[in-house]
């Protein structure tokens, strides 16, 4: 069977920083796969490529075996890839509802009534049922990064990507967010999920993929991937270091 | 689409989707359109009432109304900042002369003329849909130069010189002066129109996210190409008749007038200080600047200064428009384009309802229980979008 996304060789530069050098892989239908590497690592920008922000310099990105690599955000949204922005880009002159609306509309393909109760449902879901009628340029950066995630599942993902969801957050918040994304993912979603608080990613995801310089240098269950010298080396020096070093312990132990 | 079910299947929603109930406004929006209707009515009877000196000033508000409404939805909702509109103004005034010649009552090339105008925009759109922000305003500037250059090349619309429409035109100046003001009316009406449906229907919610953020527009699915594209036909269509209005209230078409940029800038300036981003603004901003030119237009240089300093205090102080701040303050929608999600307090569970009213969020009346007739008007059912 094919894989729901693969990548084969996808390789983008911005003038002389390479972002993505041949980056190959695969994720199947319901996977969840959480992506780690240092700042300016490339993680966002591959997340551009595979929803089609960003067109790669060579390669290939396929949905199900189609090559989509040609098709616009927009067409590739139609097709099932939902994404969150790191910096979030509410329509803020819409209210929290509107912006969901046009989602399930647009990237959902839904209806009329269809749609709006594809919308609410979703609002109540991320926690913003009672903000539907503000306007998201109100909202503060924790409903932003809620609506986010809202205005992806009104798309009604078959692949969703997560750009740092949990940044920010405090620790009750981070685990509603998990919750979240766990009871999405166990709905059959894949999801791509991009994470700097590690605690979030490591206690939800089966497998971590780490990416640095614009390749991948650590792929598999995410104790592994955290006690590989490669990895431990590119974050060598930062603050995540020593958190590194006791959540491994703890993936480690729980493992056993 | 036939990738359509099975998405349908795959993300079934955590809990059954809540009855829900949404309207096009939170309150009812039947007493606007009683006084739209009234407005009108008054304003096709104007002509019975004034002197025709009233009405062909008004022939020229109609045009700049009409003008900064399209150039509104443009750059307003589909970050289409155009500075070529000139280039459709002169087409549809040179339309008009076209069809004349050839036997064809004037007031019948007015909307050919607007159809003419549509025609030119489909190609000019292929042009420049790549290109945004300045890039696009400067490449629409260059295409309507071309167009000027075009038409006034042409010797039988007598190139560069002008032409009149005196020979064409078998009305008595009375009639002629009232029949252009209700041609005028009618285009103005059917532009509003026009735009309000455009926002209105499902291409609405895609162009108010486009004039919020076109790649987040995109990334969420909507088929943004598909709607400017919509837009810039439907400006070139609304332009074309503003210039066809020009060329039979002014009796004579020139080149170096009706493809002039000053359109360009007189639409953007009513669009800006009306309030751009609602359908509103224009019409306010159009008003405004005429009330300003009758006032100070003999001054020459302090009419300029004063809209210079206008224009500087809006775009400083009211980002959105004079418009923009009587709606904020009286918290007033002409237009009900937006949607209203009604809460239901039996969405959330008992507990965790909050004591009072959310902050910032409209508190609903407070009789609106889901069996009473719609408090909103209009009640949307299975034709809402
Ligand atoms: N549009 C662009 N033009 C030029 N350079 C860019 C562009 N987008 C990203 N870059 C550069 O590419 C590199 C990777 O950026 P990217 O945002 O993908 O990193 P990231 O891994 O998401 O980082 P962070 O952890 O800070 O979010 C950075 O050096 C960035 O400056
Ligand atoms: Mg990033």
């Amino acid at each position: 069977m094919t894989a729901l996304l693969e990548l084969d060789r996808i390789t983008k530069r911005f003038g002389s920083v390479v972002v993505a050098d041949g980056l190959s892989l695969a994720v199947g239908a319901g996977d969840i796969v959480g992506i780690v590497g240092p700042n300016g690592a490339g993680k966002t920008s591959l997340f551009g490529l595979i929803g089609g922000d960003l067109a790669p310099n060579s390669g290939e990105v396929r949905l199900e075996g189609r090559p989509v690599t040609r098709l616009d955000a927009s067409a590739r949204c139609r097709l099932g890839i939902g994404r969150t922005y790191q910096v979030p880009r509410p329509f803020v002159d819409m209210t929290v509802f509107e912006n969901v609306l046009m989602a399930a509309q647009q990237g959902g393909g839904q209806r009329r009534r269809l749609s709006y109760a594809r919308a609410a449902a979703v609002l109540e879901r991320t926690g913003l049922g009672n903000d539907a009628n503000v306007p998201a340029g109100r909202l503060g950066l924790l409903s932003r990064k809620r609506l986010e995630m809202a205005r992806a599942l009104a798309t009604a993902p078959r692949l969703l990507l997560l750009d740092e969801v949990a940044g920010g957050l405090t620790d009750p918040e981070v685990a509603e967010l998990v919750t979240i994304v766990t009871s999405v993912r166990d709905e059959g979603v894949a999801v791509l999920w991009i994470e700097h608080v590690l605690r979030a990613l490591t206690a939800s995801v089966p497998r971590l993929i780490c990416l640095a310089g614009g390749s991948f240098i650590g792929d598999g269950a995410p104790a592994e991937v955290l006690a590989e010298p490669a990895v431990r080396e590119v974050f060598l020096g930062t603050e995540v270091t020593t958190s590194l070093a006791g959540l491994a312990g703890e993936a480690a132990r729980e493992d056993a | 689409m036939s990738t359509t079910g099975s998405r349908a299947a795959a993300l079934v929603p955590a809990f059954t989707a809540p009855d829900v109930r949404v309207t096009r406004s939170r309150r009812s929006t039947v007493w606007v359109a009683a006084v739209a209707v009234v407005l009108v009515a008054v304003l096709a009877y104007l002509p019975y009432l004034v002197y025709s000196g009233t009405t062909s000033l008004l022939v020229n508000v109609f045009i700049l109304m009409i003008m900064a409404s399209m150039w509104n939805l443009l750059a307003g909702y589909a970050g289409l900042v155009s500075v070529g509109q000139q280039g459709f103004v002169g087409i549809g005034a040179y339309a008009v002369v076209v069809f004349a010649q050839h036997g064809v009552d004037v007031f019948v090339a007015l909307p050919l003329a607007m159809l003419v105008s549509g025609i030119v925009g489909i190609p000019v759109w292929w042009l420049l849909r790549r290109l945004r922000t300045a890039y696009f305003a400067i490449a629409s500037w260059v295409v309507a130069s071309v167009l000027a250059a075009i038409v006034t090349s042409i010797s039988s619309l007598g190139s560069g010189t002008g032409i009149s429409l005196l020979p064409y035109l078998n009305f008595s100046a009375t009639l002629l002066g009232a029949i252009t003001y209700w041609a005028a009316l009618t285009v103005l009406v059917a532009a509003l129109a026009a735009g309000y449906l455009l926002l209105r229907g499902r291409g609405g919610l895609v162009l108010t996210a486009v004039r919020d953020d076109e790649i987040a527009a995109r990334s969420a699915g909507g088929r943004v190409g598909r709607v400017q594209r919509l837009v810039f036909v439907v400006a070139a269509i609304g332009c074309g008749g503003a210039g066809a209005l020009l060329a039979i209230s002014q009796i004579f078409v020139q080149g170096s007038n009706v493809f002039n940029v000053s359109w360009s800038a007189e639409m953007i300036f009513a669009t800006i200080i009306g309030g751009i981003g609602s359908i509103e603004g224009p019409i306010i901003g159009a008003i405004i600047y005429y009330v300003i030119y009758e006032t100070l237009g003999n001054y020459g240089t302090w009419y300029f200064i004063v809209l210079g300093v206008i224009a500087m205090a809006v775009a400083i102080w009211a980002r959105r428009g004079l418009w923009g701040l009587v709606a904020d303050r009286f918290n007033i929608r002409i237009f009900p384009v937006g949607y209203y999600l009604w809460p239901r307090a039996d969405m959330v569970p008992a507990a965790s309802v909050p004591p009072g009213p959310v902050p910032g969020t409209p508190v609903p009346p407070p009789a609106a229980p889901a069996a009473s007739p719609s408090p909103a008007g209009e009640e949307l059912g299975a034709d809402g979008g």
